[in-house]
């Protein structure tokens, strides 16, 4: 027959621990009280206290309380675990009854995230960064990234889910052309940690979609000389961008370089070709300014010299 | 310092040509949405409404001190940002007009409500006195008493914002080097 009764030997004991999440390693200290007079069945008699760590006895000691209340206190020096039951016991009628707990988590402050970096999608203008969490704290820790301009004070411009150390920051979020400060904000119930502050202008760490190769043709005909009509991506339409063409036979692994094209469309020239051979190109973007990311290549393009 | 005299200042030339890029790209947005009201409601030509406008009050935003030969810098970029406060307002008119456009046009509110906090900022960072507008304040919605009106109300708030970005780009591009 268990001791407890819904609402009356509730009150019966009652565990405290000077908190429930602690540094791990350090030492625990808990207290278990028993009220006999609340106790059924317990009244007047000798109350012996005991604890259990989840299944492991630990010895507390147990002294006199005050009035009818018996208290053992327990101490435990290095908490190694990163969440343990401590259960109170009390003998009755020959029998060890459970009647009081205390759960316990252990683990370290949230680690100071590092190597913050951020994208900026064309398609939809969402700012996503990653970064390194650092060690794990074995503790739940909520993770937000922040974000402020000048002019606004900091918001919580997103929070990564499952755990994941990456999240996208909506548009309408952005300030888009000017500097904001970008940060992680990790906290748990031990600390909290705060990354490096990221100061960029999105448009900055713009992700350019790839240029498109149109057309190319031997130009004319009878020379070593091909001309390529390409155009930038829609999304970078309204960007200074400067370009750069790569070519070479399938079998050659080294690319021959063409940099320096700039505006939003056009031709570009390559001379010097090999006769009757067939060449790769792709061609590749990024802002005029040079801030920001090169594009992806294109996709390749090949076309085969005309023979001598 | 005046406006004008700071051409030379780096951190306010990278301003310009930051907010130039920004401003090409609203303007290429908006004639997105002019292409879309044109495949939608054949409503492509500003000639063909010149009598249907006159019912219309759609407000046109003076930047007169945007142009020659009143142009003055300071005055401008204040009148740039009424102007981009106007349209924000207007453009909840489009919004209701192309509910299937609607993160295009919601685009185009925060882009203009950027562009004029990035003035705002450079402004106050220059020492000039500058105007907050209420983040959520809508100015008065122009009252439609049809939907081809409506239409037509969206057209031309349209293209009235297209010129107004032109004139905005070319007075940011001759402070420019």
């Amino acid at each position: 027959l268990l001791l407890l009764r819904l609402g009356g030997t509730l009150g019966c004991a009652s565990v405290d621990v000077g908190s429930p999440v602690v540094l791990l390693g350090s030492a625990v200290t808990a207290s278990c009280s028993v009220r006999s007079r609340l106790c059924r069945g317990l009244e007047g008699g000798r109350v012996r206290i005991s604890w259990m760590l989840d299944n492991e006895t630990v010895a507390g000691s147990q002294c006199c309380g005050t009035g009818d209340t018996e208290v053992s206190n327990l101490t435990l020096p290095q908490f190694n675990r990163m969440q343990a039951k401590l259960w109170c016991w009390v003998e009755w009628n020959g029998t060890k009854q459970r009647v009081g707990l205390a759960e316990i988590r252990a683990g370290y402050p949230p680690a100071k995230p590092s190597n913050l970096s951020c994208l900026l999608n064309l398609s939809d203008y969402g700012l996503t960064c990653r970064w390194e969490p650092g060690a794990d704290s074995h503790l739940p820790t909520s993770v937000a990234l922040k974000c402020s301009t000048s002019r606004a004070p900091a918001v919580t411009g997103c929070t990564p889910q499952g755990g994941r150390s990456h999240c996208t920051v909506p548009r309408r979020l952005l300030q888009l052309y000017r500097q904001m400060e970008i940060w992680v904000a990790a906290s748990n119930a031990l600390g909290t940690a705060e990354s490096e502050r990221l100061r960029i202008d999105p448009m900055d760490v713009a992700q350019l979609d790839p240029p498109a190769l149109r057309s190319i043709q031997s130009v004319p005909p009878q020379t070593d000389c091909v001309a390529l009509a390409w155009a930038v991506a829609p999304s970078s339409a309204h960007m200074e961008l400067r370009c750069e063409l790569r070519y070479r036979p399938p079998e050659d692994p080294a690319w021959a370089l063409v940099t320096g094209i700039v505006g939003q469309a056009g031709t570009a020239q390559c001379c010097g070709l090999l006769f009757g051979t067939r060449y790769l190109f792709q061609m590749r973007c990024r802002r005029h300014s040079a801030r920001g990311h090169w594009s992806e290549w294109s996709a390749a393009r090949n076309h085969t010299t005309h023979e001598k | 310092a005046p406006l004008a005299e700071l051409s030379g200042d780096q951190d306010f030339q990278l301003f310009l040509h930051k907010n130039l890029e920004f401003t090409r790209k609203i303007k290429g947005d908006v004639a997105a949405l002019q292409r879309v009201v044109c495949d939608t409601f054949q409503l492509c030509k500003e000639e063909e409404l010149l009598l249907v406008q006159q019912d219309l009050r759609i407000t046109q935003v003076a930047l007169e001190h945007c142009h020659r030969p009143s142009f003055q810098a300071e005055a401008c970029f204040s009148q740039i940002r009424n102007g981009l406060h106007a349209y924000h307002s207007s453009l909840a008119a489009v919004l209701e007009l192309l509910p299937s456009h609607a993160g295009l046009v919601e685009t185009l509110q925060l882009d203009a409500a950027n562009l004029s906090s990035n003035i705002q900022q450079q402004m106050e960072d220059l020492g000039l006195d500058t105007v907050t507008f209420p983040a959520e304040g809508r100015g008065p919605l122009p009252a439609f008493s049809s939907r081809f009106q409506h239409q037509v109300g969206g057209f031309l708030i349209l293209a009235n914002f297209q010129r107004f970005l032109e004139t905005a780009y070319r007075a940011l591009r001759h402070l420019a080097r």
